[in-house]
């Protein structure tokens, strides 16, 4: 698989669990390399290159951290949009 | 700039020691943000309320830790605090800096933040105190440019911190400050990328004196240890003895495995109990040293109070060798995280997990086996480990035995 359809399948698989669940890397490695049956390692390497980006984002709350998709303010902290 | 009244936390500059505040007022001089911190600690102290909001999206591009966003409710009061982050800088081992290294950390951060520090904050890091969400990349660029690096924070593996070790203390087994250094250097992307169920933190003392308090603290803590015996020099014990020292009530009587006796002659050691806590050699440190094979003993699972009470950590490996590349060390800690990662809950930290599976399964994981070392508590700790083909064994030994009239109940 590419590794831009690779990146498109996590960012979907982030956006089904928006408001529902806090994911933490781990979750949306296992999560991902089970529903394509892929390995871990190709997943992490592909989320981490969109989290490099900004496509994906670290966030933290009650103590523990978790990935998301960025907010507006987010991206615009960072100068990726205006 | 505007001047704050602040007769509560003037309170807490008086007396005979340092005080914060009044640390807080000289950066305030010449320092915005410090300045709304004076009047909004004032204000805290006053209505007996926080204010700060903790947490959330705030960070540097690529990584998940290292700054810890802070917000106050009263931004519009005090705009100084409306985001006041902390960065955590990665301390270098055993907090050896240069003077000309520490002036460039303050430089910048005078520049981009409150000027206020924490030095260093219990985590080990250089803790910088309140900056604004739109400097935080143009920090960040500045301190990586000169070598510095973010440390950790959130669900991620904590930066790595160390006791002096060889480096000023004759009683270091290990040396502490390299395998801190190799660590943190090894384990970057656990560091700087949140990868587990809550936070895990590594801490290494030299030995049981345990400088930096391992064994309260520390999820995974690295205490150096050695095989042989505690050597004896009979003339210096005289000699204190000869000072005035009481050496059955200050050494032999504190003794906790009461493995030693002095017949006002002589001091003799039962080396086979000895647990090496170091207590008589802090004391008789020319009479008494340490002799042998050196290493460390790795113990697991401290922690403060959050989803259960605090814990103190527990043997695992009684006698690791501890020297470079530390291989052993490092392919033990992948089996644990993957033991933990495995099994642990969201803020479970790894001593929780341990409490709820069982050391049993926790072993049998990590590839360790059960030593009479581990047991924590006499009769509470079952180390007798039995699989389904140890029983099926046992059964066809047991029907042969019987058919042999070898058999005996």
């Amino acid at each position: 698989m590419e590794t831009a359809e690779l990146q498109d399948k996590i960012f979907a698989f982030c956006e089904a669990a928006k408001g529902k669940k806090k994911l933490k890397e781990k979750d949306i490695i296992k999560g991902v390399s089970a529903e394509l049956g892929i390995d871990g390692d190709t997943v992490k390497k592909a989320m981490r290159a969109m989290i490099d980006v900004g496509r994906l984002m670290y966030s933290y709350g009650g103590g523990a951290s978790s990935v998301e998709i960025p907010s507006e303010e987010y991206l615009r902290e960072k100068g990726m949009i205006k | 700039m505007k001047k704050y009244t602040t007769p509560l936390i003037d309170e807490l500059e008086k007396g005979p020691w340092p005080s914060f505040v009044t640390e807080m007022k000289k950066a305030a001089k010449t320092n915005e943000m410090a300045n709304d911190a004076v009047g909004h600690l004032e204000k805290c102290y006053s209505t007996k309320v926080g204010y700060w909001k903790h947490g959330g999206i705030v960070g540097v591009l690529g990584y998940g830790g290292g700054v810890i966003g802070r917000y106050s409710e009263l931004g519009e009061e005090f705009p100084g605090v409306a985001h006041f982050h902390t960065v955590r800088i990665n301390q270098p081992s055993a907090f050896f800096y240069t003077s000309k290294a520490l002036r460039e950390i303050c430089d910048i951060w005078d520049k981009y933040g409150s000027g206020l520090t924490n030095v260093h904050g219990s985590t080990g890091d250089l803790v910088l105190l309140g900056t604004k969400t739109d400097a935080l990349e143009t920090i960040f660029a500045e301190y990586s440019s000169r070598g510095w690096d973010l440390g950790g924070s959130g669900s991620a593996l904590r930066t790595p911190s160390c006791c002096v070790g060889p480096a000023r203390c004759e009683w270091a087994n290990y040396d502490t400050l390299d395998l801190c250094y190799s660590l943190t250097q090894e384990f970057q992307d656990e560091l700087h990328r949140p990868m587990f169920a809550y936070k895990f933190k590594f801490k290494m003392s030299g030995c049981a004196c345990d400088c930096v308090a391992s064994i309260a603290r520390a999820d995974m803590s690295i205490i150096g240890t050695w095989k042989g015996d505690i050597l004896v020099d009979q003339k210096e014990v005289a000699n204190y003895a000869s000072k005035g020292m009481d050496i059955n009530a200050e050494i032999v009587n504190m003794c906790p495995t009461h493995c030693m006796n002095y017949d006002g002659k002589e001091l003799k050691i039962n080396n086979a109990e000895c647990s090496r806590c170091m207590h008589c050699i802090t004391r008789m440190t020319k009479a008494l040293k340490p002799s042998g094979e050196r290493g460390a003993t790795i113990c697991i699972g401290a922690k403060a109070p959050i989803v259960v009470g605090s814990l103190l950590s527990w043997v695992v490996v009684p006698f690791i060798k501890v020297e470079p590349p530390y291989t052993e060390v490092k392919d033990l800690i992948r089996k644990i995280w993957e033991w933990w990662d495995d099994n642990a809950k969201p803020r479970e930290r790894i001593g929780e997990v341990i409490e709820m599976k069982g050391m049993r399964s926790f072993l049998e994981a990590i590839e360790v086996a059960p030593m009479p070392q581990q047991i924590r508590e006499p009769r509470k700790d079952p180390f007798m480990f039995y699989t389904e083909e140890d029983m099926v064994a046992f059964k066809a030994k047991e029907a042969e035995e019987k058919k042999t009239g070898k058999y005996k109940f």
